[in-house]
């Protein structure tokens, strides 16, 4: 068995799983967060995708003893409320890019992490940081405009958020996750 | 019921907008629905009204990307006069009126669900309209003229009035008789609402697909199949499997066996421990290579069935000109895994699932489990793709009998290799192409194909469904059996074209033997459009014209075609392609819908790159414009991948691939530039959901060949 300690949106779990379990299932059976989907079960469709301190990671593949004092974010933990989306949940509603949706939580995941890296990514950026997460309903021009349009919507909350206006920081999920240094948790 | 509606259906088809038509559908309300709440106003089983005033669309179409979720309830909140996002969606049970015109059980397929239901929705969205209408008019002591019903209000000069406040009033008064629908000169919503209504729900991670239904106590069931198809198991030894952590037991189910467990990780550990001995399979020694070689030689043993002749074989003068054209297996492949919930009691079955065809799988259920379809519910839940593999009721029927067995709630979940594994794969085919030509003219088009049956399998489904309960037990069956002897889906797109040649001719040649196949987006077309659309352009190339010259020369003058295929050449810069580019188009009709594609290539260092594709559709009115171009983009990527990556082989009976490694799929950094563009017609809308595939291929296929001089007639295309 293995003990598990980590934050998940920014809350503490603390339970008992067998060796090996996957991140993916104790999000969605012991943790019941089924936003993070299943997809393959080895990392090739990147449906799973989910953010370790920041960075994505394919929780499918991914042992969950692994993350033990680390931040996990899932697509349920980028908004505090239907009302104050994601600069990208936002942008993927502009775009209309949602068909059946199955594969988005695991798209969005990984837009997120590359904007959060890249404010304003190149096509080339896009299909690089993208290429690991496949829309079985096609909908792929459709996430590489909204992710152009994510940044714009990112760049404008920043530069409002200099400007000393109380506004959303789209990085703060990550941000603050980021401080939450390991020895404090185990 | 059937009948008067598919009378119904028949005669609308040319009734315009704004006519009164004389149809009621409070006729059914003495059926019990599934939905029924006896406080609410719920003239029909599609909408009703609670007493709170929010107004209730029942989904009677799966929602597995296409769109229907937002189109159905636009549709309805046209009548309404109220915003499409003020309508609560919920995922509709069986119940008789759900039952499709068409295929007659309720069943979400055949890119049908909007051009089947542009009137029923609307008029039962109508029929509510008058009833609240009339009851405000009593309400407020004023002349129905004298008020509108305005976003779940009836407002009049004076102020306005909720729908709380009329639901006792209208429950009072008789349904019309007659309604009547608004002109689409008066449309505000239809042809013009862009959202998604479930978009906000998929970019939160709140939609609850099937896999996403949570039961309490429910244990997770991972089920072992023969690898080969229709084998059976012989004998296994669990002993090692129940020693593993979580699991709860090991049991055979009709031939397969389960493994139970507390959560899917246990499960699918423990399994991997089960020691099993399968018995013999009948496709035994059968491979995808035995069945191509079988089917070439079919091509020249038998006639087949004549499916179409047009003109006198005279005719056919000239010099004759063959081809032989393959195309391969091909899988779903849903994002969501195949997976199912079911609960057994004394009392009955209840399943949550993501299904297309909800009525198919409780006959199924009901042989199964021997519980009557009454007995069974299904609750069904957001598709996480559907793409027709999502019609076949195995694995609801798998998750029955499971629970029933093992005496425990099952939540039955598929890994990527089982669904890769055990679907219901897109047909293999061949097809022997030929014309004839005299002085630079063709003088005949004649197509034989060879694959095996869809229907021939499906039939019995329907049948076991329609057919009533009293027949004896297997009864059903045969007779789905017996008319199963011709299938029209293996050569639609071949025959019935609009293309015209002095003499035309399709035959069919049924291939018997094959592993289990089904409904793939878009059907016969993926690939007759493939065949008829790549040998159009060796025609082309053969009497030296140009792709679209020819095209429009030898389609029929009334063909919805001719618009379509010009625009794309105007929208695609047709002949001047961008430098080391090269074109290929094709225009195909399905599902009443028209689609062309012009593709732009380069090849370098063996390799297809696909830089662009421009699509021009004609679907009649688009109820949602947007959803329209996301389906003609969906089918692109989807036409793609089938086209330069898809193909499912069979060795000794069993499946080969096994998750998206060796059953690869178009990614991001592969996907060209889409431009989609659309005709709009005043007439009724037709679907969309299939008729962007079909062309890809074709279309690329001919690129390929302006490109490098290569005709290359197997599916997936591979450079030489």
């Amino acid at each position: 068995m293995a003990d598990l300690a980590f934050t998940l949106n920014g809350q503490q779990q603390n339970l008992t799983v067998d060796e090996g379990t996957p991140l993916l299932w104790v999000l969605r059976e012991h943790l019941a967060m089924t936003g993070t989907k299943f997809g393959c079960g080895m990392g090739l469709c990147g449906a799973c995708t989910v953010h370790m301190d920041g960075s994505p990671i394919r929780s499918c593949s991914y042992p969950a003893e692994y993350v033990n004092g680390r931040a996990i974010t899932t697509i349920e933990g980028l908004a505090a409320s239907d009302d104050d989306l994601h600069p990208v949940q936002q942008a993927w509603l502009e775009m209309n890019v949602p068909q059946c949706g199955y594969c988005q939580s695991g798209q969005i995941m990984s837009a997120v992490a590359l904007l959060a890296n890249n404010s304003a990514p190149t096509d080339a950026d896009i299909d690089s940081a993208m290429a690991g997460n496949i829309c079985r309903c096609g909908t792929y021009p459709r996430i590489r405009k909204a992710i152009h349009r994510a940044a714009e919507l990112q760049g404008a909350v920043i530069s409002a958020a200099t400007a000393g206006v109380q506004h959303y920081d789209p990085t703060a999920v990550v941000l603050n996750i980021n401080h939450i240094s390991d020895g404090e948790i185990v | 019921m059937g009948i008067s509606r598919r009378a119904f259906l028949k005669s609308s088809a040319v009734v315009g907008g704004g006519l009164a038509i004389g149809f009621n559908l409070s006729g059914c309300a003495k059926a019990q629905y599934p939905h029924y709440s006896a406080a609410d106003l719920q003239p029909n089983a599609f909408l009703q009204v609670t007493p709170s005033g929010e107004v209730i669309l029942q989904l009677h179409k799966s929602e597995m990307g296409q769109g229907v979720y937002t189109g159905m309830a636009t549709m309805a909140a046209e009548e309404l006069n109220m915003a499409p996002a003020l309508i609560t969606v919920q995922q509709a049970e069986f119940h008789p009126d759900f039952r499709d015109p068409e295929f007659y059980v309720m069943i979400t397929g055949g890119s049908s669900s909007i051009k089947l239901n542009y009137v029923v929705v609307r008029e039962a969205a109508a029929t509510v309209a008058a009833l609240l209408k009339a009851a405000a008019a009593q309400h407020l002591s004023l002349p129905e003229s004298a008020l509108n019903l305005k976003d779940g209000k009836a407002v009049h000069a004076g102020g306005e009035v909720g729908f709380a406040s009329l639901i006792e009033i209208a429950r009072s008064l008789p349904s019309p008789k007659q309604v009547t629908l608004k002109s689409p000169q008066d449309f505000q919503y239809i042809g013009r609402y862009n959202k998604r209504l479930d978009a906000l729900a998929k970019v939160t991670g709140k939609a609850t697909f099937g896999l996403d239904v949570q039961y309490p106590n429910a244990l997770t069931a991972v089920l072992l199949r023969c690898p080969q198809f229709g084998g059976k198991v012989q004998s296994f030894d669990a002993s090692l499997a129940l020693t593993k952590s979580g699991v709860k037991s090991v049991i055979e189910v009709d031939g397969a066996v389960a493994v139970l467990a507390d959560t899917y990780w246990q499960a699918r550990q423990a399994a991997a421990a089960v020691k099993l001995v399968w018995g013999k399979s009948p496709l035994t020694g059968i491979s995808s290579d035995s069945l191509r070689a079988e089917r070439h030689q079919l091509l020249v043993s038998e006639e087949g069935n004549n499916v179409e002749e047009k003109g006198e074989s005279s005719a056919a003068v000239g010099e004759r000109f063959e081809a032989v054209y393959d195309v391969p297996y091909l899988a779903h492949a849903t994002m969501e895994p195949m997976n199912a919930l079911a609960v057994v009691t004394a009392q009955g079955v209840e399943v949550w699932t993501g299904n297309q065809s909800p009525d198919i799988a409780l006959s199924e259920i009901a042989d199964a489990t021997g519980f009557k379809r009454e007995q069974i519910r299904i609750h069904n839940q957001m598709l996480g793709g559907g793409f027709g593999r999502r019609i076949m009721p195995d694995y609801l029927v798998e998750a029955a009998r499971v629970a029933q067995l093992s005496g425990s709630p099952v939540k039955l979940v598929w890994s990527r290799e089982d669904d890769m594994r055990a679907d219901f794969y897109r047909p293999n085919a061949t097809v022997a192409m030929a014309a004839t030509i005299a002085n630079n003219k063709v003088s005949s088009l004649q197509a034989k194909v060879v694959a095996p049956s869809i229907l021939g399998g499906f039939v019995q489904y329907v049948t076991n469904t329609i057919l009533p309960q009293w027949l004896p037990n297997g009864l059903h069956k045969q007779i789905g059996g017996l008319a199963a002897d011709t299938d029209p889906s293996a050569s639609e797109g071949l025959a019935h074209s609009d293309y015209e040649f002095p003499y035309m001719r399709t035959d069919y040649v049924m291939q018997k033997t094959s592993i289990p196949i089904g409904y793939w987006r878009s059907v016969g077309h993926s690939q007759n459009a493939f065949f008829m659309e790549s040998f159009i352009d060796e025609l082309a190339n053969r009497t030296a014209q140009d792709p679209i010259a020819f095209r429009l020369a030898h389609l029929a003058k009334d063909s919805r075609r001719r618009k379509v295929l010009e625009l794309a050449a105007a929208k695609a810069d047709w002949g001047n392609p961008p430098a080391g580019q090269f074109q290929g188009v094709a225009v195909h009709e399905s599902f009443s819908t028209v689609v062309a594609e012009i593709v732009n290539v380069s090849v370098a260092d063996g390799k297809i790159k696909v830089h662009k594709v421009v699509c021009v559709v004609e679907c009649g009115m688009a109820i949602n414009p947007d959803i329209v171009t996301m389906q003609m983009e969906s089918g692109i990527v989807f036409g793609l991948t089938a086209a330069l990556k898809g193909e499912i082989t069979v060795v000794d009976g069993a499946v080969q691939q096994s998750n998206f490694h060796d059953y690869e799929m178009l990614r991001m950094n592969e996907s060209p530039e889409i431009e989609v563009y659309r005709i709009d017609t005043a007439a009724a809308p037709t679907g969309v959901g299939e008729p962007g595939v079909p062309p890809l291929a074709p279309a690329l296929a001919n690129a390929v060949f302006a490109a490098t001089g290569q005709r290359l007639r197997q599916l997936p295309l591979r450079l030489a």
